[in-house]
């Protein structure tokens, strides 16, 4: 194409450095918050004052602030899930299922020891790790579930673990509902309330999960830049094939991103229904929060799978889902506004990928 | 039990729109794993039009544009600009689901019109489904168009050679498949469930693309599975038809997706694979750049 004696051409990039990589995200970021800022004025409301709203209450309220980070640690919990998969070119959308499933096997120790109905003599850091460990080992099975099938015989990845979600969401139902063995005593149709030695402790106002997030940032960063595991993954990620001659398993990588992503979501379930200040209990609506987690793919996909980046992009959207709940309260926006931002963003996300592959030259024209 | 089994053609019929259109556009070499999004779109706003206007027809029209439109996005997402086919798909399935849990909401509730016509107890769309099997079957199989589809979805770079437009076929074919997963959405909103509620599509555009898969690319076998899921889909609402007393309902709601994992297990079997596949084309999935 020539416009005004310059010629503007389309070219396929051969390689992306990284430093562009990462800009492209930050500009796909940028231009989502912008075209969502079409919603307000559709609604009627200047964006500049929707979003000067929304960041106050989500990071400088104390109220506010403390649901921005505990989302935040649900966040990044949920896009680490998605991240190890990704690395391997593979894709975990089953985030839901995975956190539901640990949730339960969390709310299942305490109910085997007893905990449904009175408190419980046990020490609590013994009881904690307990509950930790039950809930990353179930959302790993459930993970590793569908890493097994994609290993083992190639079965869609991204169908199997939409199709877990829907099976562990019934499962929840059936646990904390009708009767359910989960059942609140009261009868009201969600589970029973964890014990007071149940509940995670606070450091400084913010659950123990906090520091969790912290450590597991240190482990990925080293997994991914020091470790053969970590370098299998980012090798069978780029070329499945090239990495195969190279010595690496497809069956055993596809099983190992699955059980350890599939663990981390075990976490942001036992995160959000056990550590939480003033939830301790499977809430009615449980399926709020699993589809919350797929902010994770989001998170995921601009950080580019990076664990350090994906923090920060995580705070963003805690703060913003929080601070936009308020805001849609505040200024009577219709419900929503935090799922449509996720939709905005994910779309402007989708358009940027063409930034990675081509890249505009704009030359004179000597005629 | 008549009714049992007309609803639960009339769930088939749902899954036979939603993917006769993927088929074509996986015939074609595009995988659209959106699905779930534009049919939750061509729901939603074909269920807002009805409602508003009290017109069935602009309903249905409306559920079929939107699902044009995002079709062609796909189309230009994934063949114009090169993105992973994967990435846009996905992108297009959260951009509905988050949209239209935001558009949608103030309308939450029944649609509030008249229900539509039925012939022998069993809604008009039925017969069209079994029409459309029929005529996809056809033209992919025994036409100059549905050779043209398939070498492209096969071999772009020969079909090129050979004077194909690849592009332009393969925009057509995610248009329509775009088109028929609204109009399964719609159909979906304003007749099946006409009652609006956020997320009420359940996960059916997931479940029709398993059953792409399943069909081998051939349409009478995506329908005989997409009554086979209908069926399944009905027993699970209502167990205590057949299995009184047997299970929670909870437990029996699991079943249709426990299923859909088990047919694509076995599809994806090695047995399977040397018994009946090979028929997956050649290309789907991968984006073709013209040189």
């Amino acid at each position: 194409m020539t416009v005004a004696g310059y010629q503007i051409q389309l070219r396929r990039r051969a390689s992306l450095p990284g430093w562009k990589a990462a800009m492209f995200s930050f500009l796909a970021l940028l231009f989502g918050l912008l075209l969502f800022s079409l919603i307000f004025l559709l609604a009627d409301q200047s964006p500049r004052e929707i979003y000067k709203q929304i960041f106050g209450y989500a990071f400088f309220n104390s109220y506010g602030l403390r649901l921005s980070i505990n989302r935040f640690i649900f966040l990044a919990f949920a896009s680490y899930a998605f991240i190890i998969p990704f690395r391997a070119g593979l894709w975990n959308i089953g985030m839901p299922g995975q956190l539901y499933m640990g949730a339960l096997a969390s709310f299942g120790v305490v109910y085997l020891l007893g905990g449904k109905t009175g408190e419980l003599s046990i020490s609590q850091p013994l009881l904690l790790a307990m509950l930790v460990l039950a809930a990353m080992l179930a959302g790993a099975l459930v993970g590793g579930l569908a890493g097994f099938l994609k290993g083992k015989w190639n079965v869609n990845e991204i169908v199997v673990t939409m199709m877990l979600n829907f099976i562990a969401f019934y499962f929840v139902s059936f646990m904390i509902k009708d009767g359910g063995p989960f059942m609140n005593l009261g009868g009201r149709g969600e589970s029973f309330e964890l014990p007071e030695v149940a509940r995670a402790p606070l450091l400084a106002g913010f659950p123990y999960t906090l520091l969790m997030v912290f450590a597991l940032m240190f482990a990925l960063q080293a997994l991914f830049a020091r470790m053969s595991l970590g370098y299998q993954i980012r090798a069978f990620g780029k070329s499945p094939l090239a990495a195969r001659y190279a010595g690496v398993k497809p069956f055993w990588i596809s099983i190992m991103v699955f059980v350890l992503g599939g663990a981390f979501a075990g976490l942001a379930g036992y995160h959000y229904f056990a550590a939480v200040p003033g939830v301790y209990k499977i809430a009615r609506t449980y399926g709020y929060f699993g589809d919350l987690s797929f902010y994770g793919i989001i998170c995921g996909l601009i950080s580019l799978g990076n664990p350090i980046a994906t923090l920060f992009i995580a705070l963003l959207f805690g703060g913003l889902s929080i601070g936009g709940r308020y805001a849609q309260g505040k200024l009577h926006l219709g419900f929503g506004v935090d799922y449509a931002l996720m939709g905005v963003l994910m779309i402007s996300l989708v358009a940027f990928q063409f930034f990675y592959n081509y890249q505009i030259a704009i030359t004179k024209k000597d005629s | 039990m008549l009714a049992f089994l007309i609803r639960s053609l009339e769930a088939a019929m749902i899954f036979t729109f939603a993917g006769l259109g993927e088929l074509v556009d996986q015939r074609g070499g595009v995988l659209n794993v959106g699905l779930e999004g534009i049919m939750l779109f061509g729901a939603t706003l074909g269920f807002i039009a009805a409602k508003i206007t009290g017109n069935y027809f602009i309903g249905f029209m409306v559920g079929m544009g939107v699902g044009a439109l995002l079709g062609l996005a796909h189309g230009f997402f994934s063949i114009t600009l090169g993105v992973d086919q994967v990435v846009s798909g996905m992108g297009i399935w959260i951009f509905g689901f988050g949209m239209t849990t935001y558009i949608g909401n103030p309308h939450t509730g029944p649609l509030g019109l008249e229900r539509l016509p039925t012939v022998f107890e069993i809604s008009p769309f039925f017969f069209l489904a079994v029409a459309m099997v029929v005529v996809v079957w056809f033209v992919l199989s025994k036409t100059g168009w549905g050779l043209n589809v398939r070498s492209v979805g096969e071999q772009p770079e020969v079909a090129e050679v050979s004077g194909l437009k690849v592009a332009r076929i393969r925009y057509l074919c995610v248009i329509f498949g775009g088109m028929m997963s609204g109009f399964a959405g719609a159909v979906y909103g304003l007749y099946y469930n006409p009652v609006w509620n956020y997320n009420f599509l359940m996960g059916w555009g997931f479940i029709s693309l398993a059953l792409v898969f399943f069909s081998m690319w051939n349409p009478f076998l995506l329908f005989g599975g997409a009554v086979l899921f209908g069926l399944l889909w009905q027993l699970s609402l209502n167990p205590q038809m057949f299995f009184p007393g047997l299970a929670s309902r909870y437990i029996w709601r699991m079943v249709p997706f426990i299923m859909t994992i088990l047919v694509l297990i076995l599809i994806s079997s090695n047995w399977f694979r040397t018994r009946w596949g090979a028929a997956t084309p050649e290309a789907l999935g991968k984006p073709y750049h013209k040189e």
